[in-house]
């Protein structure tokens, strides 16, 4: 779907006239991309400079005494610790995506599948909530959090969210495209519904299980204003909220700073870097089939 | 599409026992969610409606009833709930207004700069899709750096090319938006990019072949075909942006904290302010509601779309 490559080449005239009209094409590309990885190459060279030069006049595009000084005191600071941040998200990303992909295929599996009274009901009635925007709801979650108990807690951060209704709504387009013929084979010979789901469907489900995960745990990571406010102590913390701790300390270092968003952004860099040709085509293929 | 029963269920034979528990099956799969569902979507609705009419004092632990107090005071010229909420939806709507025709453009075209291919097109295409990887506030501290009023990049560029003095564009009204909405762009116009991207691919190439034979100009071509054979996914791209565009809150929370003079505040960021700053429960519930209700219209049409998806009866 996204390799457009051999279609389109096919139709242009051989390489040899082509390079040159396609070379203002590609210079603006290289204009744009200088453009883009700007921002990204500035937050990283400043993250290396000593904190005079950072806001050294002229501006030093490229720095003069590079340290990692500002690195060891983001790390060690004693008022917020990196690590411990970017483990918080992890495990609080990792629960939520293990129980909501569970949770979605367990209730798109009779959705799917099966014939019910109330079957289309509950379908339609779950669906609509898509409809409710966060904002209505944010209130009474934070008093509900306040009354179980579960503010500053990893429970605020996973619980709520697996009501959402999304990943039902995928799973069962999905699984009601997987021929019936499997199911009933597997019923004559005696599988029950449990096993039909874990040893039928699941396994012919793993590429719309994974875009699910994937969803799933950067909607997680990503997450910041519920976070920010039903989490406010320092320990507990999630990596996005942590770092604008920093960001309200640090606010006039801009060396650590910089440090501190660039350690922030090395998990979601390393992910994209191994996953990106599949996070794409799942980005450009899901929610949207013509 | 037509559900073939489970041969059990099917056959003559309708002993009561196997036919009870086919039958309670499917609702035993549907309880766990069923039940986080009802705790974390349907009853916080109601709870919100109760407590947006009563007054939410944590501390006294009292909450008397107050009928439409909250939400009559949204509507009352001169309450500072009255010109907050409005003054701050209207930037939230002047955000959307004048982020979503860039996100929408610029993502076409850089779509059609990498539709044919050319020498690293993957590579642009990384580069141009990964800032979105980052998160809100990743994004927000780099931004509100590189528009430093002092030193930061943009104001040294400028400098450096013209010799112009700095600009301080985070505590200037209006100036202050450049950076919210230049760095949202920045963040997210690959998200969109990638959408056309998979879209120009299935625009059929024997259109383009008929109209050069015809004698189509390039432009001409963009117009006639590209243009409305792109139509389906630009009406995705602009209510899924649309929508994105209203629930600003990060980025004008971390690059200007909603300044100055809360001419950037964002109606989420005013909301939470009343909740969690000033512990007005019951208004922010309030304003929650009376949101909530501009995001549905927005919604609905994403809803809609969606629906047109839904395959069976």
């Amino acid at each position: 779907m996204t390799d457009l490559a051999p279609t389109s080449s096919a139709r242009t005239a051989p390489p040899r006239r082509r390079m040159p009209r396609d070379l203002p094409r590609f210079i603006v590309l290289c204009l744009l991309s200088v453009l883009f990885l700007a921002p990204v190459y500035w937050m990283i060279s400043t993250s290396l400079k000593t904190e005079a030069d950072t806001i050294a006049t002229p501006v030093q595009w490229i720095p003069h005494n590079i340290t990692l000084d500002n690195y060891r005191e983001v790390l060690t600071s004693p008022d917020g610790n990196i690590l411990r941040w970017t483990w918080n998200s992890l495990f609080v990303a990792a629960a939520f995506t293990v129980l909501h992909v569970a949770l979605c295929a367990l209730t798109a599996y009779p959705l799917a599948r099966m014939r019910f009274p109330g079957r289309n009901a509950w379908f339609w009635f779950i669906l609509s909530s898509l409809m409710i925007p966060g904002i209505v709801t944010l209130i009474p979650t934070y008093i509900m959090m306040l009354n179980f108990n579960w503010i500053n807690s990893y429970h605020a951060l996973i619980w709520p969210g697996l009501s959402g209704v999304f990943g039902v709504f995928l799973l069962r387009q999905f699984f009601m495209g997987i021929p019936r013929e499997l199911e009933e084979a597997a019923r004559l010979d005696g599988a029950n519904s449990l096993q039909i789901l874990t040893r039928i469907i699941l396994p012919l489900s793993i590429p719309s299980l994974v875009t699910l995960a994937v969803f799933a745990f950067m909607g997680s990571w990503n997450n910041f204003l519920w976070p920010l406010y039903t989490v406010t102590d320092v320990d507990k913390m999630t990596l996005p909220v942590g770092i604008t701790t920093f960001s309200q300390r640090y606010v006039t270092e801009y060396g650590k700073l910089m440090a501190s968003t660039t350690l922030a952004a090395v998990p979601a860099l390393i992910a994209y870097l191994v996953a990106q040709r599949f996070l794409e085509a799942g980005l450009s293929t899901t929610g949207l089939k013509e | 599409m037509t559900v073939t029963q489970a041969p059990p269920q099917t056959t003559t034979a309708p002993a009561p026992l196997p036919r009870r528990r086919t039958n309670l099956e499917p609702y035993l799969y549907l309880l766990p969610h069923a039940v986080l569902f009802f705790v974390f979507t349907v009853y916080p609705i109601g709870y919100g409606v109760y407590i947006s009419l009563h007054r939410w004092d944590l501390l006294s632990g009292r909450q008397p009833f107050v009928g439409g107090e909250f939400f009559r005071n949204i509507f009352t010229p001169g309450t500072p709930q009255f010109d907050f909420f409005w003054k701050t939806l209207w930037n939230t709507g002047f955000f959307t207004l004048v982020s979503v025709p860039l996100l929408v453009a610029a993502a076409l075209g850089l779509a059609l700069l990498l539709h044919r291919p050319i020498f690293g097109r993957a590579f642009f295409r990384a580069v141009f899709f990964m800032p979105g990887i980052l998160t809100v506030s990743v994004m927000g501290i780099l931004w509100r750096w590189l528009f430093d009023n002092q030193i930061g990049l943009v104001n040294a560029a400028r400098e450096a090319l013209t010799g112009a003095p700095p600009i301080p564009w985070l505590s200037t009204e209006g100036l202050a938006w450049v950076p919210i909405v230049v760095g949202t762009v920045w963040w997210t116009v690959g998200f969109n990019m990638t959408l056309y991207l998979a879209a120009l691919g299935n625009v059929p190439q024997s259109l383009y072949e008929a109209a050069s034979l015809d004698g189509a100009t390039p432009w001409q071509q963009f117009r006639h075909i590209t243009v409305p054979m792109l139509a389906p996914v630009t009406l995705f791209v602009v209510v899924t942006t649309a929508l994105a565009s209203f629930q600003l809150f990060g980025q004008s929370l971390i690059i200007t904290n909603g300044g100055p003079n809360r001419s950037t505040q964002s109606v989420i960021q005013y909301i939470t302010e009343e909740a969690f700053t000033n512990t007005q429960y019951s208004s922010a519930a309030a304003m929650g509601f009376v949101f909530g209700l501009f995001m549905l219209v927005l919604t609905a049409a994403q809803f809609r779309m969606m629906a047109r998806d839904v395959k069976g009866d």
